[in-house]
């Protein structure tokens, strides 16, 4: 089909463009310029144009940015490769001391009301011989507990929710022997765990079993709580 | 470091951002100078052309993972990041009005110096080298092919440095820097129909710039 002065005015632009209407339609637009003189004049325009702007990429082709602007830009890449990879580091290792000083100041605050505790409770246990706690059993009457008479009642009257591995915590098959204390921690303490902690703000201290490995490295925590306290409340 | 030259743009990009220097640098070698033209060419300055190349980079080093293949080639990012800084410079210095490109006497010697890449051409012709030829519009005939080139090649960069911004991109990036359609597209934010009636209507303001000036301004005759 031949083509008009409007369809040739539309596509002279991209004859040499490949993928374009332009360039499928390049026989039939040659055609027409060919029989059309004004048309013929547009396209020599094109050509002339096309002819100038190649010469113009030609000619600036070797044109680029001095090498200061890559030197910067090299320095700027290690910077940001180094930034990148420190932050990681050093939060990793922030948040290890945070969570190992927690547990070393809950723990020495805790241990030796707890082992006072275990003692009285082992006292009374041989003395009455009825119902000796077992070995986690021993912190569940932890001294924030109510300064009950320390029998095994209490720890009937609780619950606690499994025990769950702290991060840095070792491979649980290679645990030997190790104990579990009792202690209050505070919610922010909690969450530096890793536990779902509700209002961050409240300044409560909830009680905790934090199991310790032999050499006493913390190895996992369980939240506890009363029964009896919860339905008091 | 050869490996790092014959990998594609996608795989230096992921070497990149795994923190491998040789990959960067070959990206920015193969990919550099097209950035460069192009702010140089939408600026007409030097200065401002190296601060675009380098905040472009910049951009890459700080977030590559932006680049997304599937919405286009990376020339075409490249580009779309370049324009967004220029605009931001623009913005920042409201003085800076993009001037002729190529501080180019059109005596063909080419040479460019100052921060500007202008053209010391005088409006409405080019400044002859005085051989009184005489020609004027439309192909030249009987000059050397080198000195016509030289002389079309400023008056199309000044034509072009006086574009409108829209057209002004369109034609350099689809016409200098040969992107497609759809690459033009991807780095100027609009459809492919915006891009081809940009182009095609700055070409248009081109053919008409140019049949204005004359090729060469014919120089008086003594006692003229």
């Amino acid at each position: 089909m031949a083509m008009d002065c409007a369809q040739f005015e539309e596509i002279v632009h991209e004859l040499e463009r490949v993928g374009t209407q332009g360039f499928a339609h390049r026989a039939e637009a040659l055609a027409h310029a060919e029989s059309c003189a004004p048309c013929g004049v547009l396209l020599d325009k094109v050509i002339s144009l096309d002819f100038a702007l190649d010469s113009l990429a030609v000619q600036d082709a070797d044109e680029h940015a001095p090498a200061r602007v890559q030197a910067a830009l090299l320095a700027e890449f290690r910077r940001q490769h180094a930034e990148a990879a420190r932050p990681r580091r050093s939060y990793g290792y922030a948040a290890a001391l945070a969570m190992a000083a927690a547990l070393i100041l809950a723990v020495a605050i805790e241990a030796p009301r707890w082992i006072a505790h275990k003692t009285s409770v082992n006292v009374a246990a041989n003395g009455s011989g009825a119902n000796a706690p077992p070995k986690s059993g021993a912190a569940v009457n932890d001294a924030q507990m109510p300064a009950n008479d320390g029998n095994s009642a209490a720890s009937e009257s609780e619950y606690a929710t499994n025990f769950v591995a702290l991060p840095d915590a070792d491979d649980p098959g290679t645990l030997e022997g190790g104990t579990v204390v009792r202690v209050t921690l505070t919610r922010a303490a909690l969450a530096s765990f890793g536990l779902p902690v509700a209002d961050m703000s409240s300044t409560d201290r909830i009680p905790a079993d934090i199991a310790l490995s032999e050499d006493g490295v913390p190895q996992a925590i369980r939240l506890v709580a009363n029964a009896d306290l919860d339905q008091s409340n | 470091m050869t490996e790092a030259v014959e990998l594609t743009d996608e795989a230096l990009i992921a070497r990149m951002v795994d923190g491998d220097e040789e990959a960067f640098s070959a990206l920015y070698r193969r990919k550099h100078p097209s950035v460069y033209r192009f702010a140089l060419r939408m600026s007409g300055n030097r200065a401002l052309a190296e601060d675009v190349t380098q905040e472009v980079f910049v951009a890459l080093i700080r977030d590559a993972k932006r680049f997304d293949p599937a919405k286009g080639a990376f020339a075409a990012f490249l580009f779309g990041i370049a324009r967004n800084h220029l605009h931001k410079r623009w913005e920042l210095d409201k003085r800076l009005v993009p001037s002729g490109l190529g501080n180019e006497s059109a005596n063909g010697n080419g040479s460019r110096n100052g921060d500007h890449f202008s053209i010391a051409i005088q409006s409405g012709a080019v400044a002859g080298n005085g051989n009184g030829n005489g020609a004027s519009h439309g192909p030249i005939a009987g000059l050397p092919e080198e000195f016509v080139s030289k002389e079309t090649v400023a008056r199309v960069r000044k034509a072009i440095a006086t574009l409108p911004e829209n057209y002004r991109e369109a034609v350099i990036l689809c016409d200098l820097e040969e992107l497609s359609y759809d690459e033009a597209a991807v780095a100027l934010g609009c459809p492919v129909g915006t891009v081809r009636s940009r182009l095609h209507r700055g070409r248009a303001i081109l053919m008409e710039k140019l049949e204005e000036q004359p090729v060469i301004q014919r120089a008086p005759a003594v006692g003229e």
